[in-house]
């Protein structure tokens, strides 16, 4: 059988299968499902080969299937996360109700997000793009309709996007002839320049919708915060590059072909949208209280950098970007799964009350804090590649507008340092809490995900090449030539970063400095609570609270306040504000009355016969 | 083998200098600030003094793995920042000091010097005294404000050299004169935000010493306190070191490198040792309006350099 048809049917049958278990045990359900992601991976990865394709005849057309390097990338960055985040989701979702529901939804979702990495025709890719907004739709609303409407906020925006993507492939297929994605990359260079414009802003409009582009972003800080964490590791780490992955087949082939790639307004004003959307959202991200919803905006703030590396479109802005995407996908996926197991065993992912969990969930702990490394950036792990070849980039591409973008670029992501602090310092550090004496460490089923993943971050960070090799294969299929190399970043100046000698100092230091500290100290220390500290003299009673984490960024929160004070949100409510209006007119003409009908009948037969006689009788 | 073990020499010799110095410049400023504030003030060496004490004493608690961790975290990051800076130019009187140089960009300096701070405010953070806390949270805020200016100065350089490397710089100012001059606004946005980069006043609101009691290290005694104020030491030194190079073409002897670190270090000390604390939005504010126009004006004027 063909292996590409065997990855989607196994994954289908998992989703039926999970769903029907659960009858017989809630437990394995979640089993099921696992197993059937991990089978699924075990194809994809020993025997999909580039060779791979194939022909579903469909009454008059058929629909095609295919894989290359570049869908290999995405096809392996799905099935890699969702195998460990499975393995998580057993454990996490276990004793809640619904389980069937929950893991059909979650395995159709994987399956959709394989389908469209499979996907060689737009219908196809529509297909399987409009299962996965169902399949992801209905697990935001598992928990029920919340107050704030999230999961609507989401079909809405959806929707738009689903609808700009089906005019985008029905316009592109009357001028073209051909559903093919092949054809459009080929062909996209006759059209004319409004029709090109009105293709990729459909397309842009579609996939924007999905990697949170402002502003188009509004549904999804609630939607990542709201569903179960299990399964936003895979909304926000996975499901959101699927808009990166069509962005990438529009921004890297499609328009390099037409005349619209040349002109400069186009990609320049995507790569802002994507710095403006990055900024707003750490800024937001960092006053949350909520560790959920910091990871939401922040999400959508990792998103602009990758927008941007793919709308400045140089080689190594484009690498740069699918690297993010790949890193990103692991560290976020890490990230919601932490936060997930720190709700399931302290109850509440709040910051202003948590604190202290890092003797208790040192594991934990430890994941967090890889992860967070690597989001922030910092050497030498992951992150840092990414955003160094993201600079790298922007600097040297001799662009005057692209000197100030790497400084919007900056200042988010300096301002991320804040919110990894208060994500770290809220949950795992600061005051230790009474009523959080009782949590213990997650269970292993949880805990080797996580630690697995951030291990996988540093192997990143210490072989870069290990992701480069992959992502130049998908760039070369694409049709960008790059030079990697295994420990050494190099930008087309010449001027390079050897990640050899950096590992070797910070080990060695890091070991001298460690070894020197522990050295006869470690021993004849005893360890003090979080009570036990300086406070000036001063003798806290037994009740006080001395946990300094309600308003942590106050002073940055007053230093920012003019940004703040506009919200997209507030704009989109308008809008619905002025359509319920516009539908509360409409309802004064149907008002439900029969007499109110029947006048309106009288009316329309004496304009008929007023004016009737003169548009017929012609 | 011989090479390695120059390297080893090398490496060693640079971190004591770099200490060395550092910690003299440490007890100058005290000695500077103690002066405008008509008192006698201790002397140079009372850093030297000061260290030495906190290195012979024992600790008899610690707060748990990341506070005990902290102070390492922190010299790895000072020594590895000291690492990729070229201290001596050429073929001067110590041919040791090459260390790593060729290695790392200015991007990459710029992430690596955040490095110990975030090390330091986990493990701070893990000792949950809430002043130290509060200090970290207004250190982390303040970054973000002078951060900026800064990188605004480094593109600046960046877009006019074509090079993103220091020793690329430095051999651009071999052949164009020094970058202070040829890129003056740069130098401007540059000196601006290194006012915040050292915590001297008005920008000393993490450290706070009335306010905070001293903020981030409270918690932090004697091997602990020693590592992090030889850090410390270790870290203002490469910080000049790199201000040096970047706008003064390095320097090819010891005492032309003395005298121009410390000509530089002067600029934040006197301006500090005059004013009275900023709250934390107001040096944020500082440092996105004049430094950040200066650093604005720099990247345009490297663009029609």
């Amino acid at each position: 059988m063909n292996s590409l048809l065997l990855v989607i049917l196994i994954l289908l049958a998992g989703a039926v299968l999970s769903f029907l278990a659960n009858r017989i045990m809630p437990i394995l359900s979640g089993v099921m499902s696992f197993l059937s992601i991990g089978a699924a991976a075990v194809i994809f990865f020993v025997q999909v080969s580039a060779a791979d394709s194939m022909a579903i005849p469909i009454s008059g057309f058929s629909l095609h299937w295919g894989i290359n390097a570049y869908s290999w990338l995405f096809g392996a960055m799905v099935l890699g996360l969702s195998v460990f985040v499975a393995l998580y989701a057993i454990a996490f979702m276990k004793g809640k109700d619904r389980l069937g529901y929950f893991f059909f939804n979650f395995n159709l979702t994987i399956m959709a997000m394989m389908g469209i990495v499979f996907s060689t025709d737009w219908v196809s890719l529509f297909i399987f793009w409009e299962i996965m907004t169902w399949s992801s739709f209905l697990i935001i609303i598992y928990a029920g309709i919340s107050e704030g409407r999230v999961g609507t906020k989401y079909m809405i925006f959806s929707a738009i996007g689903g609808y700009a993507m089906f005019m985008a492939i029905l316009v592109s297929n009357s001028l073209l002839g051909s559903f093919q994605i092949a054809d459009l990359v080929s062909g996209f260079g006759t059209l004319s320049l409004g029709n090109q414009a009105l293709i990729g802003i459909l397309f842009m409009v579609a996939f924007g919708v999905k990697s949170a582009v402002m502003p188009l972003h509004v549904w999804a800080p609630r939607a990542y915060a709201d569903s179960p964490m299990a399964f936003t590791a895979i909304f926000s780490g996975l499901l959101s590059k699927m808009g990166i992955f069509g962005m990438g087949i529009l921004m890297i082939s499609v328009f390099a072909q037409g005349t619209i790639g040349q002109t400069f307004i186009f990609s320049n004003i995507l790569a802002w949208l994507g710095a403006v959307t990055s900024v707003i959202a750490t800024f937001y991200a960092l006053i949350q209280k909520d560790a959920k919803r910091l990871l939401a905006y922040s999400s959508i703030a990792q998103l602009g950098y990758i927008i941007v590396g793919l709308a400045i479109g140089t080689p190594l802005s484009i690498m740069a970007a699918l690297f993010l995407a790949v890193v990103h996908a692991i560290f976020k996926g890490t990230l919601f799964m932490v936060v997930g197991a720190v709700e399931r065993q302290a109850g509440t992912t709040n910051m202003e009350e948590l604190g202290a969990l890092i003797r208790k969930m040192p594991w934990t702990f430890m994941a967090a804090l890889f992860s967070i490394i690597a989001l922030a950036g910092v050497p030498p792990l992951g992150g840092f590649v990414g955003k160094w070849m993201l600079y790298e980039s922007l600097i040297t591409s001799g662009f005057g507008a692209n000197y100030f973008l790497v400084i919007m670029v900056f200042l988010s992501s300096t301002a991320a340092f804040l919110y990894s602090y208060r994500f770290l310092f809220g949950l795992f550090l600061g005051q230790e809490e009474p009523e959080f004496d009782h949590v213990k460490e997650a269970p292993a089923i949880m805990v080797v995900p996580m630690v697995v993943l951030a291990l996988l971050l540093l192997v990143i960070g210490a072989f870069p090449g290990l992701l480069f090799e992959p992502i130049a294969n998908a760039m070369a299929y694409m049709g960008v030539d790059v030079n990697w190399n295994m420990t050494v970043l190099s930008n087309v100046w010449g001027d390079e970063v050897h990640m050899e000698p950096l590992w070797t100092s910070i080990l060695v230091m890091f070991v001298i400095g460690a070894t020197f500290l522990t050295f006869k100290t470690r021993r004849n220390t005893r360890y003090v609570t979080t009570k036990d500290i300086h406070t000036s003299g001063e003798i806290p009673e037994a009740h006080e609270n001395m946990t300094f984490s309600v308003n942590f960024y106050q002073p940055f929160e007053r230093a920012i306040e003019p940004v703040m004070k506009r919200k997209m949100d507030t704009y989109y409510n308008r809008i619905g504000e002025g359509l319920e209006s516009l539908f509360g007119f409409a309802r004064k003409i149907y008002t439900g009355n029969g007499q109110t009908y029947a006048i309106y009948v009288i009316i329309f037969l004496s304009i008929l016969i007023l004016i009737g006689e003169t548009i017929f009788n012609k | 083998m011989d090479e390695f073990w120059m390297k080893i020499i090398g490496f060693v010799a640079t971190v004591l200098l770099a200490f060395v110095v550092g910690a003299v410049y440490g007890g100058l400023v005290r000695k500077i600030i103690a002066r405008t504030q008509n008192r006698i003030g201790p002397p140079w060496y009372q850093n030297f003094i000061d260290i030495l004490k906190l290195y012979s004493k024992s600790s008899a608690i610690n707060h748990g793995f990341m506070q005990h961790i902290a102070p390492a975290m922190a010299i790895t990051a000072s020594v590895t920042v000291l690492m990729f800076v070229p201290v001596l130019t050429g073929d001067g009187w110590f041919p040791w000091f090459e260390n790593l140089n060729f290695k790392g960009d200015l991007i990459f300096l710029v992430y690596m010097m955040v490095f110990g701070s975030l090390g330091m405010a986990l493990g701070i953070g893990q000792t949950g005294n809430p002043n130290a806390a509060i200090g970290v949270s207004r250190g982390l805020s303040m970054m973000v404000g002078y951060e900026i200016p800064f990188v605004m100065a480094l593109v600046a350089l960046m877009v006019q050299t074509e090079t993103t490397s220091i020793t690329g710089l430095m051999e651009y100012q071999d052949q164009h004169g020094w970058l202070m001059f040829s890129s003056p606004f740069a130098f401007i946005a540059a000196v601006m935000a290194m006012l915040g980069m050292f915590h001297y006043g008005p920008f000393d609101v993490a450290f706070a010493p009335s306010e905070l009691a001293s903020g981030p290290p409270s918690e932090f005694g004697g091997k602990y306190l020693a590592l992090m104020m030889t850090s410390g030491s270790i870290f203002a030194f490469a910080k000049l070191v790199l201000f040096v190079d970047i706008f003064m073409n390095g320097a090819s002897n010891l005492i032309i490198l003395v005298i121009k670190t410390l000509v530089l270090y002067m600029i934040p000390v006197l301006y500090g040792a005059v004013s009275p604390r900023y709250r934390t939005e107001q040096a944020i504010r500082y440092f996105w309006g004049w430094p950040t126009f200066f650093g604005a004006l720099a990247i345009i004027f490297a663009i029609y350099y």
